[in-house]
């Protein structure tokens, strides 16, 4: 996975653009170089036979004929010139003199150069060398062959040629490897952010990412990141701390009001019209308590880092078990309630707080769709993601109404009469965001689809720490 | 019930709560050792031996969490009944991993406090395995799983047969919603909606209706009481 990265990312793109670049101006420089190496040695080696032939010519032209073969002879037995070749024939190409046997085919006519190999030059070498030459014809029409065994030459630039493709491939092969590592290293460093956050979403700022110690840029980068997140967390333990306070300090006084309406209740004789009185003013307090209650459970679900109860449930269970409680206010209204869709769907999550949001869902469907109409509750299983969802066929909402309805205490203008506080909805997306789940709401026509779709598995924030923690030993 | 099982530990630093709770326990025969503070409680917990005690969750000194850590580190498995007066949902996992074995959010009834106290209390004694429970004129069969008045079986769900052989089982006592959720439902707390109200009052509907008297009772603000007339 991390090489499928590796090639995807862009620090590697960037370093393929490089190496093409560098590739192609060392190629070029590689050419050069074996082009002007073997170009100046090659006319060094030619310009030594032009002057060895001019020598003979010389020869020719001061002591005629006679004087020409002397001179051969004594230039193949002198070895001033080492390799030479000579050859001199007449006009039908029969040999007068020198160290070949036949005329090279390819210098017959014109003049010029010619590259070629005879039998009789060291017939024991193991390859035959190469033997470069030309030629002059004399005055009297006999041919004057000059030329030079060049397999020492032709071997030095094999040797270079050789080298000059050897040093590409490594450069290239060096280059390769050295980006795909670099790129790895950048991708693997990302990765560790990437990771981090990934689990900080799924289960709390606990996490950090890992330092390798090595002060480089991408240290200060995590060291920046881990004081940023070290920063949230200590603004959100300060909020806590704060709600707890709050919700502490709300409570007690008002245990004690409880306790003295139930004992003044309790100290009143039965039927006294006062009881009604304290009994009207608990049932208040009681309603004031539940939105005070359901205030601080969302905040403390949206603030809430741990998932210590999560566990593995089955949603389907879950489902028929929240139809079956919601049965008898569905029989009050006349509607038709049903569980369709798996046998068998598995999730990991907190159960109460999933029962809570289903439950909250199928409240809504109930008390705001149709009476007598139909409400579906449905749960399916495809490729390891869960969704469940609520339909009904009422009146629906306004799709431009839809953004607004997980707002604390946001109320559609129709729905005032009806019992409810508003927050139902809030608490069914705190639940779904703790759970990683989307929440989507669909047009039923007639009516509303709420669904919640949980992620698969593996992408759960147990999975994430894991591969965090595996990347980490790697580095 | 015997005397030295109706001994009970209240650790509560707010004192008006304290003096409530302590009313309310002793009115209902319960004896009551009070502490203000969690050194207070962790030396009254170690010196005499309780049927049950409840632990206010934040107190001056030592976190209430941590007071139950220490007294099951030290042996002492006597049933603890958490007061919160934080939420539930962080305290339903910390407070049961510390050792503690109920929760409660303040505020509360005192009749659900009493009942939570009471089934704490009843879980130390020995278990009747009965295969048939009887109020006034309702029979429940377990082993069948059939409900019958005067005779007549009354059509029950599962579920539903479920909730009424708890609210049976705990005759005469005060069942609080909360409690009635976990056990039936293996709920941990109270639902942000009023279905349990529904659901049972269905199931009061198929065991009272057109019966010489009710059984199933409402206890405002609290849950349901399983009562036969005198």
């Amino acid at each position: 996975m991390l090489l499928a990265k590796t090639l995807r990312s862009s620090t590697f793109r960037l370093a393929l653009i490089s190496i093409a670049i560098f590739g192609a101006a060392v190629v070029a420089l590689f050419c050069y170089v074996y082009w002007s190496t073997t170009t100046y040695v090659r006319s060094r080696s030619d310009r030594a036979i032009v002057t060895e032939l001019a020598v003979l010519q010389d020869a020719y032209a001061g002591a005629g004929r006679d004087g020409l073969i002397t001179t051969i002879a004594r230039r193949i037995a002198g070895k001033a010139f080492d390799g030479g070749v000579y050859l001199l024939v007449d006009p039908s190409y029969a040999r007068i003199a020198g160290n070949l046997e036949v005329w090279p085919s390819i210098l017959k006519g014109g003049s010029g150069w010619g590259n070629f190999k005879a039998r009789e030059w060291k017939p024991d070498a193991a390859q035959r060398p190469l033997l470069r030459a030309t030629f002059e014809s004399l005055s009297d029409g006999s041919h004057l062959l000059a030329g030079k065994d060049i397999q020492d030459l032709e071997e030095f630039a094999d040797k270079i040629n050789t080298a000059v493709v050897l040093a590409i491939l490594l450069i290239f092969v060096l280059a390769g490897a050295a980006s795909v590592s670099v790129t790895r290293r950048t991708v693997g460093r990302i990765e560790a952010v990437n990771a981090t956050s990934r689990a900080i979403m799924q289960s709390g700022l606990s996490e950090r990412i890992p330092l390798r110690g090595t002060r480089d840029e991408w240290d200060e980068l995590a060291t920046n990141l881990n004081s940023m997140l070290d920063r949230i967390e200590g603004l959100m333990a300060e909020v806590k701390q704060f709600t707890d306070n709050v919700a502490h300090d709300l409570r007690t006084p008002i245990t004690r009001i409880r306790g003295r309406l139930e004992k003044a209740y309790n100290n009143l004789p039965d039927g006294d019209p006062h009881q009604l009185l304290i009994s009207d003013t608990m049932a208040d307090l009681d309603g004031v308590l539940r939105i005070f209650s359901s205030l601080t459970r969302i905040s403390q679900i949206e603030r809430s880092d741990r998932t210590a109860a999560f566990r593995t449930i089955d949603l389907a269970e879950m489902v028929r078990e929240v139809v079956e409680l919601f049965d008898a206010a569905a029989e009050d209204k006349g509607v038709h309630l049903e569980a369709v869709g798996d046998r068998r769907v598995l999730a990991t999550g907190d159960r109460d707080l999933l029962f809570d949001a289903l439950a909250n869902l199928l409240d809504n469907a109930i008390k705001h769709g149709r009476a007598a109409g139909r409400v579906t509750v449905e749960v399916r299983q495809s490729d390891g993601s869960a969704a469940i969802s609520v339909a009904d066929d009422g009146p629906g909402i306004p799709a431009d109404e839809f953004p607004h309805v997980f707002k604390r205490f946001y109320r559609l203008e129709r729905s005032r009469q009806t019992p409810g506080n508003g927050l139902g909805l809030t608490l069914v997306a705190a639940v779904a965001r703790l759970h990683g789940a989307q929440i989507e709401m669909l047009d039923n026509a007639p009516g509303l689809t709420f669904r919640l779709v949980f992620p698969a598995p593996n992408q759960s924030g147990v999975e994430h720490r894991n591969e965090l923690r595996k990347r980490g030993s790697l580095g | 019930m015997t005397d030295g099982r109706r001994r009970i530990l209240v650790i509560e630093d707010d004192s008006e709560t304290a003096a409530q709770l302590a009313d309310s326990l002793a009115a209902s025969g319960y004896q009551v050792d009070l502490a203000v503070d969690g050194n207070d409680g962790l030396s009254l917990g170690h010196s005499a031996e309780y049927a049950v005690m409840t632990i206010d969750r934040m107190l001056p000194d030592i976190d209430g969490l941590a007071v139950i850590r220490r007294f099951r580190e030290d042996g002492i498995v006597t049933p603890a009944l958490i007061v919160s007066a934080l939420g539930e949902i962080d305290d339903r996992v910390r407070g049961l991993r510390a050792g503690g074995d109920d929760y409660l959010v303040k505020p509360f009834a005192v009749a659900e406090l009493l009942a939570r106290i009471e089934a704490l209390a009843r879980r130390s004694d020995t278990v009747v395995k009965e295969t048939v429970l009887r109020v006034g004129d309702l029979t429940l069969d377990l082993v069948s799983r059939t409900a019958t008045r005067s005779g007549r079986e009354i059509e029950l769900l599962p579920r539903e047969f479920q909730v009424l052989e708890y609210l049976v089982r705990n005759e005469g006592q005060v069942v609080p919603r909360a409690m009635l959720l976990q056990h039936v439902w293996d709920l941990h707390f109270d639902p942000t909606t009023n279905i349990i109200d529904v659901y049972v009052g269905r199931v009061r509907r198929k065991v009272d209706a057109h019966q010489a008297y009710p059984l199933i009772h409402t206890v405002r603000g609290v849950g349901y009481c399983v009562r036969a007339p005198c």
